[in-house]
C-alpha cells in the first residue's frame, strides 16, 4: 500500500518536472474554472469530465463555478479583467463568441479572447421521439415541404448553433420549418419529449443522454459518431452540413505566453488520455484537438463560416 | 427498492455526512447570497474521490438543508435567504415582529421536514409515473402557471391593487433587462455595459428586501424584533401542536411543492408562491394572512422543501434537471458514469436508491439539527445589539451579492435597488409584487413566445392558449383566486353590517 | 400643512409618475428591437405598467390623503449606512475586500449606534465586527473559492 503510494507520488513528480521543463509557468493552487452558463449544460458536463483527469495529472483541483448571463456574454465580457496568472480560466463556446459580438455590442470582441484550446464539439443532430412518424430525415423534409411552417422544431436559444443549423438546413432543402427557441438544451428536449414540438435541433449528446426515448435522424459530422453507428451523417444523405457547437477554454489576455503554453499543454494532455476520450464519446461528445498553436487558423475558418451563415440568415447585418 | 439500500444509506459514515450536510446546508441557506448551487459546485470534486452514493447523500443533504435555512433570514430579517423563501417573508417577518420569531422558526422546521419527506417518498415510490407531469407541461402551461402566480399580487395588495399591479409589471420589465434569453436582442440597457448582465434574482432579492430593513433599523432606536422577557428555547411544543392542527395544509402544500418541483423551469420559489396562494384562498375568517399567520409559513416551507424530491424526479427519470442544484447533481452522476433515464432505476438502481434513502435520512436529521440551529439563529438575531447586527448583515449582503457573479457592479446595483425599493415602499409600492414580477416574468415571456410561435405555425392560437386541459385547469384556479376574495369580502361585509356595534 | 401638499401625497404622485415614465422608456426602447419575439412581452407589460401606475396616480390626485411618507427617523443615519456601503464598493478594487468591508462596517456601526459609546461597547462591538468579517471573508475566499479582490 505504502509502496504504491510512493510509486504514484514518484510518477506524479516525474510528470510535473517533465512538464515544468517544457513550460516555465506553474500552477500555485486550485484553478478557478468559470463556466459562463448555468449548471447542467454541455459546457458544464464537459468541464466536470475534465476535473478528475486534471487533478490526477497535475495535482490541482479545477474548481468549477457558474456565471450565467446574456447567453455567456456576461462572463466573456469580464474575462480580460480577471487575473492572468493562470489560476483563472473560462469556458468559451462557438458560435456564441462569434455571433454575439457581431450582432450587438456585448462588451467583448471575438479577437480579444485568448483561447488556448478547443477540446470538443457537439455535432448538430435532428432528434425526434422514439414513436415519431419521422423514420428518416426524408420523412421530415417531405412533411415540411408539404405543410410549410407546420413542422415545429425546438432548439436552444436564438442565433445559437441550433438556430443557425435550422436556418441553414431549411435553405438547403427548400423546406420551411418553424424554430421554437427554448432556454437551454434541457428545456428544448423536454418540449420534444412532451410532444410540444415535432422535432428538436439538438446535438449528439441528446441522443446519448436520452437513449431509447429518442431517435437521431442525422448527425452533422464528417463520419458517423461511434456511439450511433446506425445514424447517417447529413453528408451521406446529400446535405453538406458539418458542424455544431464547439467548446474550448480561454485565459485572460494578460496571461503570459508561458502560461498560455502551459495551459495548452495541460489540456492537450487531458484530451489525449484514452479514458477521458472514451468517457466523452460515451456521453455523445466528439473530440477536437486544437491547441494554442493551431487556434488562429481554426478560429479564422470558423469565424468566416459562422458570419457568412448568420449574414445569409439575416441574423446580423 | 428494498431494505438493503436503506442499510447501505444508513452506515454511520453516511449518517454523519447527512447530518453534516444538513447543518452546513442550513447555514448556507440562511445567508442571503450564498446559494445551494454555489456550495454544491464547490463540493462536486469531492464526489470523485468518494463512494458515489455517499457523495450524493452529502450533496442532497446540503440542498435540502439550504432550502430550510432560507427561512431564517426570511423570518428574522425579512430577507429570503434563498429565492424559495420569498413567500416565507409574507407571514414570517410579521410573526417575528410580534415576538413570535422562535415559534416561526420551529414551525418552518416542522413544515420543511414534512415537505421534504413527502417529496422524497414521491421520488422513491412514484418517480416514473410522476415524471410525465414534467412532459405534460408545455410552454402555454408555464405561461398560465406564471399568470396564476402573478394573481397572488391581487390578494397581497389589498386596498392598493393598482400599485400592486404596477409593481408586478415593473418587476417583469426589470426581468427583461440585459441580453434576452430566447431571442436575439439586448434590452433596456440604454448602452450601459453594466446592465447587460441584467438584474440577477438573488441580488435583487437582497436589495429589495434586506436593504430597506437595514435603512429602517438604523433610523430609530427601537429594538429590531419584539422579544418576550426570557428567551428560553424555540417553542417546539407549541409549534408541533400548530403543525398537527394544520395537517391538511401541510400535506396539500407538500403535494403542490412536489408537483411544481417536477416542472423543470419552475422551482422552489414558484412552489412556495403557489402553495401560499392556495392556503390563502381557503383562509378561515379568523386567519389574517400577511400579518403573521402560522399557516402561511407552513404552506411555503413545506412546499419548497418538497421540491427537492420533486425536482429529482425529472432529473433522474428523464435526465432533465429541474433546478440548478439538480443540474449539478446530474453532472456529478454523469461523470460517475451513471446513465440517467427511464432505465436508470434498473441499471444503476443501487446508487439511486441509496441516494433516495440518504435524502430521506437527511430530511429526518433536519428536525433536530434545524431546531437546534434555528434556536441559535433566533437567539443571536434577537440578542445581538442592533449596532452590531446592522453592519454585520450589511457586510453579509455585500459579500453575498459579490459572490454570485464575482462582480462589484452587482453589489452597486443591489444597493441602488435597495434604496429605490425602500423609497417606493414608503409610498405604497411594496417589494413583493416587484419580486413576483421579476421571478415570474421570464417564465411568462418564454411560455408566451413559444406558445405563440407553435400556435401560429399550426394555425391554432386559440386552441393553443385556451384549448388544452391543463391550461384550462390553471385558468380556472386563477379566476377562482381572483374572484373568490371579492365575493367573500362582500359577504363578510354584509354579515358584519348586521351585527350591532 | 394641508393634505394635498403633504409628503405622503406628493411622494405617492411622484412614484406613480416615475413608474409611468419607466413604462414609457420601455416602449421607447422596445421600438428598436430587431426580433419581434423580444418585443411583444416588454411592450405588453409596459402598457400594463403605464395604465396601472396612471390609475393609481389619478385615484390619488382625486382623493388626496397624507398616507405614506418616510416616517420618523434620523436621516443622517440612513444616509451614512447607504453611503458607507456604496463607498466600500467603489474603493474595493483599489484597497481590497477586507479594508473596504471595514468602511462599510464602520458606517453601519456608527449609523446604528443609538446608545452612548462606552469603553466596553467600543471594544466589544469593534472586535466582534472584526471577527464576523474575517470569518465571512475566509469562508468565501478559502472554502468557496470566491476570488475576492
Amino acid at each position: 500500500m505504502l509502496r504504491r503510494t510512493i510509486l504514484k507520488a514518484g510518477a506524479a513528480m516525474a510528470l510535473v518536472t517533465s512538464l515544468a521543463s517544457v513550460a516555465s509557468a506553474e500552477l500555485s493552487g486550485p484553478v478557478n474554472y468559470i463556466i459562463p452558463f448555468g449548471p447542467g449544460g454541455e459546457s458544464d458536463i464537459s468541464a466536470r469530465m475534465q476535473q478528475p483527469f486534471f487533478k490526477e495529472k497535475f495535482g490541482q483541483d479545477l474548481v468549477v463555478s457558474y456565471q450565467p448571463g446574456g447567453g455567456g456574454a456576461v462572463g466573456w465580457a469580464s474575462l480580460n479583467g480577471l487575473s492572468g496568472d493562470g489560476q483563472t480560466i473560462m469556458g468559451v463556446n462557438l458560435p456564441h463568441i462569434v455571433i454575439k459580438p457581431a450582432q450587438k455590442d456585448v462588451g467583448f470582441k471575438t479577437e480579444d479572447l485568448n483561447i488556448f484550446h478547443m477540446f470538443h464539439f457537439t455535432p448538430d443532430a435532428i432528434v425526434v421521439t422514439a414513436d415519431s412518424p419521422y423514420q428518416t430525415l426524408e420523412d421530415l423534409v417531405a412533411d415540411a415541404k408539404a405543410n410549410p411552417g407546420q413542422v415545429t422544431i425546438s432548439g436552444s436559444g436564438k442565433a445559437s448553433a441550433n438556430h443557425l443549423a435550422q436556418i441553414k438546413f431549411d435553405k438547403m432543402t427548400g423546406a420551411m420549418t418553424t424554430y421554437v427557441p427554448f432556454k437551454g438544451t434541457g428545456a428544448a428536449v423536454t418540449a420534444l419529449l412532451g410532444k410540444q414540438v415535432k422535432a428538436e435541433w439538438g446535438y449528439t449528446t441528446v441522443g446519448a443522454a436520452q437513449g431509447d426515448a429518442v431517435r437521431l435522424l442525422a448527425v452533422a459530422m464528417e463520419e458517423r459518431h461511434p456511439l450511433f453507428p446506425d445514424v447517417p451523417t447529413f453528408k451521406e444523405l446529400g446535405y453538406d452540413m458539418v458542424g455544431g457547437a464547439y467548446r474550448g477554454i480561454a485565459l485572460p489576455n494578460t496571461a503570459s505566453e508561458e502560461t498560455t503554453k502551459m495551459w495548452s499543454d495541460m489540456i492537450s494532455a487531458v484530451n489525449t488520455d484514452e479514458a477521458f476520450r472514451q468517457k466523452m464519446l460515451d456521453a455523445g461528445f466528439a473530440l477536437l484537438d486544437v491547441d494554442a498553436d493551431g487556434m488562429d487558423a481554426f478560429m479564422a475558418e470558423r469565424e468566416a463560416e459562422y458570419l457568412k451563415d448568420a449574414r445569409e440568415a439575416g441574423l446580423i447585418k | 427498492m428494498n431494505f438493503d439500500h436503506f442499510l447501505t444509506a444508513a452506515t454511520p459514515f453516511n449518517l454523519c455526512l447527512a447530518l453534516f450536510g444538513v447543518a452546513a446546508g442550513t447555514i448556507v441557506g440562511s445567508i442571503p447570497g450564498l446559494t445551494a448551487t454555489m456550495a454544491l459546485a464547490v463540493l462536486v470534486p469531492i464526489t470523485f474521490s468518494m463512494d458515489p452514493a455517499s457523495a450524493l447523500i452529502l450533496l442532497g443533504a446540503i440542498y435540502t438543508g439550504a432550502l430550510y435555512g432560507g427561512a431564517y433570514a426570511a423570518i428574522l430579517l425579512n430577507t429570503p435567504g434563498t429565492p424559495s423563501a420569498i413567500a416565507t417573508t409574507f407571514d414570517g417577518y410579521p410573526m417575528a415582529k410580534k415576538g413570535d420569531g422562535d415559534l416561526a422558526v420551529a414551525l418552518a422546521c416542522f413544515a420543511s421536514v414534512c415537505g421534504g419527506l413527502i417529496g422524497a417518498f414521491a421520488l422513491l415510490l412514484l418517480a416514473p409515473p410522476l415524471s410525465k407531469v414534467a412532459l405534460a407541461f408545455g410552454p402555454v402551461e408555464y405561461f398560465w402557471l406564471s399568470v396564476f402566480g402573478l394573481s397572488l399580487i391581487a390578494s397581497l395588495s389589498t386596498g392598493n391593487l393598482m400599485k400592486g399591479l404596477a409593481g408586478g409589471a415593473f418587476g417583469m420589465i426589470l426581468s427583461t433587462v440585459g441580453v434576452a434569453e430566447i431571442s436575439a436582442d439586448i434590452r433596456l440597457t440604454f448602452g450601459s455595459q453594466t446592465l447587460i448582465s441584467g438584474f440577477g434574482v438573488v441580488g435583487t432579492l437582497i436589495g429589495l428586501y434586506c436593504i430597506p430593513v437595514l435603512i429602517d433599523l438604523v433610523a430609530v432606536p427601537d429594538r429590531h424584533l419584539k422579544v418576550e422577557k426570557d428567551v428560553k428555547s424555540v417553542r417546539i411544543g407549541e409549534a408541533f401542536g400548530l403543525a398537527m392542527r394544520s395537517k391538511f395544509n401541510l400535506v396539500r402544500s407538500s403535494i403542490i411543492g412536489t408537483l411544481v418541483g417536477i416542472l423543470p423551469g419552475a422551482g422552489g420559489s414558484v412552489a412556495g408562491l403557489v402553495a401560499y396562494s392556495e392556503v390563502k384562498r381557503g383562509a378561515k375568517p379568523h386567519q389574517k394572512f400577511g400579518e403573521g399567520e402560522p399557516d402561511g409559513i407552513m404552506a411555503v416551507e413545506s412546499a419548497n422543501n418538497a421540491t427537492v424530491g420533486g425536482g429529482f424526479i425529472p432529473t433522474l427519470v428523464l435526465g432533465i434537471p429541474g433546478t440548478p442544484p439538480d443540474a449539478i447533481v446530474l453532472g456529478a452522476l454523469l461523470v460517475q458514469g451513471v446513465r440517467t433515464g427511464p432505465t436508470m432505476f434498473q441499471q444503476s438502481g443501487s446508487i439511486v436508491y441509496t441516494f433516495i434513502y440518504g435524502l430521506i435520512i437527511a430530511t429526518i436529521m433536519m428536525l433536530p439539527a434545524g431546531l437546534l440551529i434555528g434556536r441559535y439563529a433566533y437567539k443571536s438575531i434577537v440578542t445581538i445589539p442592533k449596532a452590531v447586527l446592522v453592519p454585520a448583515v450589511g457586510f453579509m449582503t455585500i459579500i453575498g451579492t459579490f459572490a454570485i457573479r464575482n462582480s462589484i457592479s452587482d453589489v452597486v446595483i443591489m444597493l441602488c435597488l435597495g434604496v429605490f425599493g425602500w423609497v417606493v415602499a414608503r409610498f405604497g409600492f411594496a417589494a413583493s409584487p416587484i419580486v413576483l414580477g421579476l421571478i415570474l416574468g421570464p417564465i411568462a415571456e418564454q411560455g408566451f413566445v413559444q406558445g405563440w410561435t407553435i400556435g401560429a405555425a399550426t394555425n391554432n392560437l386559440t386552441g393553443m392558449f385556451f384549448g388544452r386541459p391543463i391550461s384550462q385547469g390553471i385558468i380556472a384556479f386563477t379566476l377562482i383566486t381572483l374572484v373568490l376574495p371579492v365575493f367573500m369580502g362582500k359577504r363578510r361585509a354584509k354579515a358584519t353590517q348586521g351585527v350591532p356595534e | 400643512m394641508s393634505v394635498s401638499t403633504s409628503q405622503g401625497h406628493i411622494g405617492s404622485l411622484l412614484t406613480s409618475a416615475f413608474f409611468m415614465l419607466a413604462g414609457a422608456a420601455t416602449l421607447y426602447d422596445a421600438a428598436s428591437y430587431t426580433d419581434r419575439d423580444s418585443q411583444v412581452f416588454p411592450q405588453t407589460v409596459a402598457v400594463i405598467l403605464i395604465v396601472t401606475a396612471g390609475l393609481s396616480f389619478i385615484i390619488r390626485l382625486l382623493r388626496p390623503t397624507d398616507r405614506g411618507g418616510f416616517g420618523p427617523g434620523v436621516w443622517w443615519r440612513r444616509i451614512l449606512l447607504v453611503v458607507s456601503m456604496l463607498a466600500a464598493c467603489f474603493v474595493m478594487p483599489v484597497i481590497g475586500f477586507l479594508p473596504a468591508g471595514v468602511i462599510a462596517f464602520a458606517g453601519g456601526l456608527i449609523a446604528a449606534m443609538h446608545d452612548k459609546w462606552t469603553t466596553r461597547t467600543v471594544l466589544l462591538y469593534w472586535s466582534s465586527g472584526a471577527v464576523v468579517m474575517v470569518c465571512f471573508f475566509s469562508l468565501f475566499k478559502y472554502v468557496l473559492n470566491v476570488p475576492l479582490p
